[in-house]
């Protein structure tokens, strides 16, 4: 993507001034989304980034620079200003760069470019007809196709220099029921580290369906009850409840500042002895998932609490450095506009022992949180919120009755070390998480877990 | 390459693939970023970026592409995937490319004044921001976010009906973030300012109100779950807005995404609430002379009076609906298709003090901070169930800080339920549109603590 001589002179350029360590991210990303309302395709749109970004570290201290125009001369000056803002001596830099070849352990079948917009249509359409025919409640279902390839090369001044490539594909399905004045909507969207395939292999029919019945539901359904109360928070995206109330806080960007609620408590119980959670960004195919992180670092499989007892974080290399801890694979950006920092990949909660069916039978009062929309969390509080989809009332051992505008709120140390159950149905599901390098696609998942007690906000009193 | 070769070439290009009417859309940022920690310059980043999108008429359908990498290279693809993507839309809805308005406004947003602002400066004011943090409490155990920045954009739409309109904005702002701890309560809170006024970057008094927020929180603990009479402090006012402005475009209300549909003329609010769009407010952040399709901009009232007045519309919207556009085409970027978005939006402010409008209160709360707007609000029918905090009020004085709370209510119903609206009009972070409102008393809000 770029001549190994151009590399080797910005990098020179970039240390000119004393820095320690330079590196280059080059990114050629193709973007395509459709967008489909009512069933009518309204907007199509396509196009490429393209761009350059430059970090340059000086002990704790880093320089970033980006730039789309990639001329060696153009290069060369945006280098020499980021340079201007390090000072210190030159060193000399010798740099030998071992280009190092990856294994990709996500293979692609369908290149989504190779598709035409027409296929993918029809694959909307599909999803449109079965969420619009679900029943006469449905107003109005919004069907979105998202697919991406972004290249990528990273260089730096030890040497290293890798290339990847990376491919989504992504399919949301919106679903809005009405009755009256009131309205109610239901969201799926599978995506996956995958091509056109990904429509092979799941049915997209069982999503948009079961957005529909989220929405048909949730219309009928009476205003959740308020107060603090046992929760059961079902598998799959219910994992965004450790992503937020934990996963943030335990990623080197706030632990590395002591700004975390996490930060110093390695070795020490944080979470109830059923809980076990992972960062892993290896998983094949799956979301989050990658080669190489945004440093052109091997992801891992990172496992953060092991038991209840805090294992790891996820750490990027400068972070790193203020930490003492070696980097985990987990530097990520949404491109090349970002500096990279620690991020999540496919963050979840492991299997425990219970099955579902038990965990329902064994409460005896809950609010039982099916699907969950999305939250919120201060890594330097731990307060968190998430909004839930679709509630039930458990009574008794069993789902007694829906409830709809539940929102969960509480401190992700203390939800931790409430978790009382955990299911053994985990599963993935894909989300985009928004931090300071961006949003990035990051896998959530989870088994069934139960919370002995969480703060639920409602529109109808205790 | 000089963009009015390229323009030549792309459309030549896109006449030979059918293309009637096109259009370039060109936009270029020039940033510089500077975040301090303990004393140092942790991260500064400069960057200098430039995008461009193609779009055209097909057979009356519309295709749109964009690149980042503007050379050559990048002709044949704009055309051919704005084409592909033209053939595919099935919207009847008829889209044009617009010749241009009569007139424009001069006023274009820039701030000359804003070009004495040097990286020397901005460091120092970065230093001097976290420094002011640490020194005005004891009880500031960190200064997790200190960050200045500027950055200076313009923007060129040139089409083949022969509009050619340019124009400057720049834009400075600061964040400042910082954690208190007072025993086990640990707190933390931030202070955002955006401007073009040198003058609006004062250290002490930037820092002083993310550490006042922060230390005033600290001890906070729930309440008893009831409807509260509350007051909900104007940037958070200005959040909740924000969140549900989209129900004021005209493409949320033609799709039936708004509850607002048909309702113009209607009481939508108490009849103090005016809330205006004004694209040419002076210290606007989003101020326009001209909006993403090239429509010359205006200032209106959305809702006057508490009647909706208008929707906000561009032109697709606007001859669906036989109106003309309000001129709130927008585009999130050379990225992104024409959709429509407020300017700089906010609640007009009015004469009472929020210190009065506290002591009018015998038991209730104020709220000075939602969580989850994103999440826990619900555009389509107005309904939130919110992460809440603030403070109590007995007697007509704040008693003590309020957390872990939820506030649950619907938009459309706290609109006629405003008793009083403040004299403090204040902005919100800019995102999709700039938002501002004053504080606003509400008769009550559902809390559970």
């Amino acid at each position: 993507m770029l001549d190994n001589k151009v590399i080797g002179d910005v990098l020179d350029q970039a240390l000119s001034t004393g820095g320690d360590f330079a590196e280059i991210f080059l990114e050629d990303t193709r973007n395509n989304s459709i967008t489909m309302i009512g069933g009518i395709v309204e907007r199509t749109i396509s196009g490429r980034e393209y761009g350059l970004g430059l970090r340059i570290f000086n002990g704790l201290n880093s320089v970033y620079a980006y730039t789309n125009d990639t001329s060696r001369e153009n290069l060369l000056s945006v280098a020499k200003k980021a340079a201007m803002a390090i000072k210190g001596t030159k060193m000399d830099l010798v740099l030998n760069f071992q280009k190092q070849e990856i294994t990709n352990a996500h293979p692609i079948v369908k290149i989504p470019k190779d598709i035409s917009q027409k296929e993918k249509v029809a694959i909307m359409k599909r999803a449109h007809e079965v969420a619009n025919n679900y029943s006469e409640e449905i107003s109005q279902v919004v069907v979105n196709y998202l697919d991406n390839e972004q290249k990528v090369l990273i260089a730096n001044s030890d040497g290293k220099i890798v290339e990847d490539t990376r491919i989504r594909t992504r399919l949301p399905i919106q679903a809005i029921a009405s009755k009256g004045t009131e309205k109610q909507s239901g969201f799926h969207g599978p995506g996956a580290l995958k091509g056109f395939e990904l429509y092979d292999e799941i049915n997209i029919e069982d999503y948009a369906k079961d957005a529909a019945q989220i929405a048909t539901t949730m219309i009928n359904a009476e205003a959740c009850p308020s107060g603090k109360m046992p929760v059961i928070i079902d598998n799959a995206f219910g994992g965004v409840i450790f992503h937020e109330a934990c996963g943030h806080g335990l990623e080197a960007t706030s632990v590395a500042k002591k700004t975390s609620v996490f930060s110093d408590k390695i070795g020490e119980q944080v979470a109830s002895e059923l809980v076990t959670a992972v960062d892993d960004g290896t998983m094949p195919n799956e979301w989050g998932s990658l080669n190489i992180d945004d440093e052109g670092n091997p992801t891992k499989r990172n496992v953060l609490i092991e038991n209840g007892v805090l294992k790891g974080y996820m750490i990027d290399s400068l972070n790193g450095k203020r930490m003492g801890m070696e980097a985990t694979g987990s530097c990520r950006r949404q491109n090349y506009r970002f500096a990279p920092t620690s991020r999540m990949t496919n963050t979840y909660i492991d299997n425990g022992s219970s099955t579902p069916e038990e965990i329902i039978a064994n409460t005896e009062y809950a609010l039982y949180a099916k699907n969950m929309g999305g939250g919120s969390v201060n890594p330097a509080t731990g307060e968190f919120n998430f909004a839930v989809n679709e509630g039930y009332i458990v009574k008794n051992g069993k789902i007694d009755r829906p409830v709809r505008s539940a929102t969960l709120i509480g401190r992700g140390i203390d939800v931790l070390k409430k978790i009382d159950m955990v299911g053994n149905n985990l599963k993935q599901a894909p989300g985009m998480c928004g931090s300071v390098s961006g949003a990035v696609p990051t896998n959530v998942g989870q088994p069934m877990i139960r919370v002995s007690e969480i703060t639920v906000g409602g529109r109808k009193g205790e | 390459m000089n963009l009015n070769e390229f323009k030549q070439k792309l459309f030549e290009a896109g006449e030979k693939q059918g293309f009637k009417d096109m259009e370039l859309y060109y936009q270029r940022t020039d940033s510089l970023n500077v975040k301090v920690f303990k004393g140092e310059v942790d991260n500064y980043s400069v960057s200098d970026s430039s995008g461009l999108s193609f779009r055209g008429t097909l057979n009356d359908k519309m295709g749109y592409s964009y690149t980042e990498k503007i050379d050559d290279s990048s002709i044949e693809m704009l055309v051919n995937e704005a084409k592909e993507n033209a053939q595919v839309i099935e919207d009847k809805d008829v889209v044009e490319i617009f010749a241009g308005s009569p007139s424009y406004s001069e006023f274009e947003g820039y701030s000359k004044e804003l070009e004495q602002l040097t990286a020397e400066k901005i460091i120092q004011f970065a230093k001097e921001l976290e420094q002011e943090a640490y020194k005005l409490d004891d009880r500031v155990v960190s200064v997790n976010m200190c960050q200045v920045a500027k950055s200076e954009g313009e923007k060129l739409i040139a089409n083949s009906k022969g509009l050619e309109k340019a124009a400057k904005d720049n834009l400075a702002y600061c964040v400042v973030s910082v954690v208190v701890k007072e025993g086990e309560s640990v707190k933390s809170d931030m202070q955002f300012l955006g401007t073009k006024e040198l003058k609006d970057f004062d250290a002490k008094k930037v820092a002083k109100e993310a550490v006042d927020k922060a230390t005033s929180a600290l001890g906070a603990s729930s309440i008893k779950s009831k409807t509260y009479p509350t007051i909900i402090k104007n940037t958070t006012a200005a959040n909740l807005l924000a969140t549900f402005s989209s129900t004021f475009t005209a493409e949320a209300v033609q799709k039936g995404m708004s509850l607002l549909k048909g309702r113009i003329g209607d009481e939508v609010a108490t009849s103090q609430v005016t809330i205006v769009d004004d694209p040419l407010y002076q210290k606007g952040l989003m101020s326009t002379p001209f909006d993403a399709e090239g429509v010359a901009t205006y200032t209106k009232n959305v809702v006057e009076n508490g009647k909706l007045n208008t929707f906000l519309h561009n032109l697709k919207t606007a001859r669906k609906d036989g109106v003309k556009s309000t001129g709130n085409a927008s585009k999130a970027s050379y990225k992104g298709a024409v959709g429509i978005a407020p300017t700089n939006m906010f609640i007009k402010p009015q004469s009472k003090g929020y210190d009065e409008m506290v002591q009018s209160i015998e038991e209730g709360v104020i709220i000075t901070s939602l969580q989850g707007l994103h999440s826990g609000a619900n555009t389509v029918s107005g309904d939130f169930s919110l992460a809440a905090a603030g403070y109590l009020i007995e007697n007509g004085e704040i008693k003590r800080p309020v957390d872990q709370i939820t506030i649950a209510g619907n938009f459309f119903e706290v609109l006629k339920d405003i008793e009083e609206i403040g004299n403090d009009l204040e902005f919100g972070l800019p995102s999709n549109g700039y938002i501002g409102s004053p504080s606003l008393k509400i008769k009550g809000i559902a809390v559970s603590g």
